[in-house]
């Protein structure tokens, strides 16, 4: 059902070992550097490290589904859109506190693709990938026409949000978060089964692989971790609206994270996050033609890179490391 | 809320009734791609929303009449597309459907932004001379542009039926999507073949394109809704099933009439979508029946 190219050539046992060790030391010292630094940031250094960090997020969780799972998701805008209207809801009605609302807005996000996941998986592969984009469709236009959750003007938070840089730090605790999520998962028998169901389904059954169970846990964890990303989207800019919280932008922005960082790769989001937010920012002035750009990219790298510049990079240093041999 | 009379619940599910023809002609476009050639074609809303563009253009520049150019706005947008089939399509051959599908995709967030950037994101509408005439059949009174265009996409789709079941091309076509391997053995150019079938579905987007740009109206990004109601209409009728593509269509307009007539016209696109959901999610046995 996959192709040829998709299929973990880069030995992922020894990229997992290499992960492993840089992981468990290296990323949570940089983060509490980064946080501790990141007080004498500017504004903008700030926004933008924000963004990187929401955007990481959401292509770890995505990657976890495209990359390792073979479910390619156009629905991420579904689940940033339910946390951020969930965050909303739970800080204004019920008065939860930030730092519970946010995990619960996770929760609900985790719930949507619970209730969904019998229609998405009941067939393979490229229905999911319909289904999901259906899903986020469904959801904008039931938020634009239905009154009760504030229509198409939207909702607005009625505490005031966090200063940049608490929510600089509270984004940077939940990239950690994911990152952690993301070793275990990827680092574990679940990962083993994950990408033996992606490989063949039929296969991975017959050896008694729970294959609905397997893809569901996927598709819970990775919807949890975008709702909490979408609440901190939502508690950010403090009115939560369909357009932009439902948006198909947090789609393709997803998406092209991952396919142009790579697939399946552990460093694919995080490298393909720094591509699309400096694209971003280049051209900012034109949104419309960074859209267009981004799909021209994606058929690209589609074609020639399928593993993405991680991918490409790391060709680069095998096959120059066989010369030198 | 207070229901509204017999006579606006029957104009309605005939309005439905005859749109659902056009929703047809759509998602057939959609079905042989997916038939033939295992092609998601995430492209398929914008093809459709390029028809409607080409045809107020011709309108609105050269006095084309949109019904009368319609073969030519099919016609033009099957030679455009042909070259894409083999730039963007062709080269990821044997690589799975993933890497199609997400090209399609890259492709119609290009499209989409091209035609954003073009021609801004104004509401547009096809403005034929008789698109706000009343039709009246005994009691139920019908746009008559939905009567033209139910008949035009019902034509449509007969030709396509019989293109596909009755002509030299056809018999290679159902060769190529039951076994591409054993086709190209007895002699059969799959590619070529598929190129065609590209062709085909994104003309009979652009021609649906035309007959909703005439009924209603369309902006940059309306193709998205009108790729996912195909969808729902390729889940509904079976892949590759014409006649079923033809009942699924006329039942999801109707369906959606009914939809908008009871929660208010801004659902009628939302009940599409939800029964698609459910389709997916009730409908045993799966999509692609008998091979996939």
């Amino acid at each position: 059902m996959l192709p040829a190219t998709y299929e973990p050539t880069n030995d992922p046992e020894i990229t997992d070992m290499i992960n492993k060790n840089a992981i468990k030391i290296l990323v949570p010292t940089l983060l509490m550097a980064l946080a501790v630094l990141s007080q004498g940031f500017s504004d903008y250094t700030l926004e933008i490290g924000f963004r990187l960090l929401v955007m990481i997020t959401l292509a770890e969780a995505w990657n976890l589904l495209a990359g390792y799972g073979g479910l390619v998701s156009l629905g991420t805008a579904s689940f940033v859109g339910i946390g951020a209207y969930a965050l909303t809801g739970l800080i204004n009605k019920a008065q939860f506190p930030l730092y519970l609302a946010i995990p619960f807005a996770g929760l609900a996000a985790a719930l949507l693709a619970l209730s969904v996941s019998r229609a998405v998986f009941r067939l393979r592969g490229l229905y999911f990938t319909v289904g999901t984009l259906a899903l986020a469709e469904a959801l904008r236009m039931f938020m634009v026409n239905y009154a009760g959750f504030g229509g198409a003007s939207g909702l607005f938070l009625a505490v005031d949000p966090p200063s940049l840089y608490v929510l600089f730090c509270i984004a940077l605790a939940l990239m950690a978060f994911t990152t952690l999520m993301m070793s275990i998962a990827t680092a574990s028998r679940f990962s083993i089964l994950l990408r033996a169901v992606r490989d063949d389904e039929d296969a991975a059954a017959q050896i008694g692989v729970k294959a609905f169970r397997i893809k569901l846990i996927a598709f819970i964890l990775a919807s949890f971790l975008m709702g909490m990303a979408g609440a901190l989207q939502g508690l950010k800019v403090g009115t939560v609206e369909p357009y932009g919280m439902f948006g198909i932008q947090w789609t393709v922005n997803v998406l092209s994270i991952v396919i142009i960082g790579g697939q399946g790769l552990r460093w694919g989001p995080v490298v393909g996050a720094f591509f699309v937010i400096t694209l971003g920012e280049l051209l900012a002035d034109y949104p419309a033609l960074h859209l267009a750009i981004t799909g021209l990219i994606l058929i690209v790298v589609i074609r020639f890179a399928p593993k993405g510049l991680v991918g490409l990079v790391s060709n680069m240093t095998a096959s120059r490391q066989g010369v030198a041999k | 809320m207070s229901l509204p009379n017999l006579e606006v619940i029957a104009g309605s599910l005939a309005s439905g009734f005859l749109l659902g023809g056009s929703l047809s002609l759509i998602a057939l476009g959609l079905s042989i791609s997916l038939g033939v050639m295992r092609l998601v074609n995430l492209a398929h809303g914008e093809l459709l929303v390029c028809g409607a563009y080409l045809s107020y253009f011709l309108l609105n520049y050269l006095g084309f009449d949109p019904i009368l150019g319609l073969l030519i706005v099919g016609a033009l947008v099957a030679v455009v597309a042909l070259p894409f089939h083999r730039l963007l399509i062709a080269p990821l051959a044997g690589k799975g459907m993933e890497a199609p599908m997400m090209t399609m995709f890259g492709f119609s967030i290009i499209l989409q932004n091209l035609l954003l950037l073009s021609f801004s994101a104004d509401t547009r509408t096809i403005e034929a001379s008789y698109a706000t005439q009343a039709l009246e059949l005994g009691p139920v009174t019908v746009p008559k542009i939905y009567l033209i265009g139910f008949v035009v996409s019902v034509a449509l789709v007969w030709c396509v039926h019989m293109v596909i079941s009755r002509t030299s091309f056809g018999r290679e076509l159902r060769a190529s999507s039951a076994d591409p391997g054993a086709a190209a053995t007895l002699g059969v150019d799959v590619r070529r073949v598929h190129a065609i079938t590209f062709s085909m579905g994104a003309a009979c987007a652009a021609m649906g394109g035309v007959l909703i740009g005439t009924a209603f109206s369309f902006t940059p990004s309306t193709g998205a809704t009108y790729l996912l109601i195909s969808f729902a209409i390729v889940v509904l009728g079976g892949v590759g099933n014409i006649f079923g593509t033809l009942v699924a269509g006329i039942a999801m307009g109707v369906l959606q009439s009914i939809g908008a007539v009871i929660l208010g016209d801004g659902y009628r696109d939302l009940v599409g979508l939800i029964l698609f959901l459910l389709a997916l999610a009730l409908r045993p046995g799966g999509i692609v029946s008998g091979r996939a």
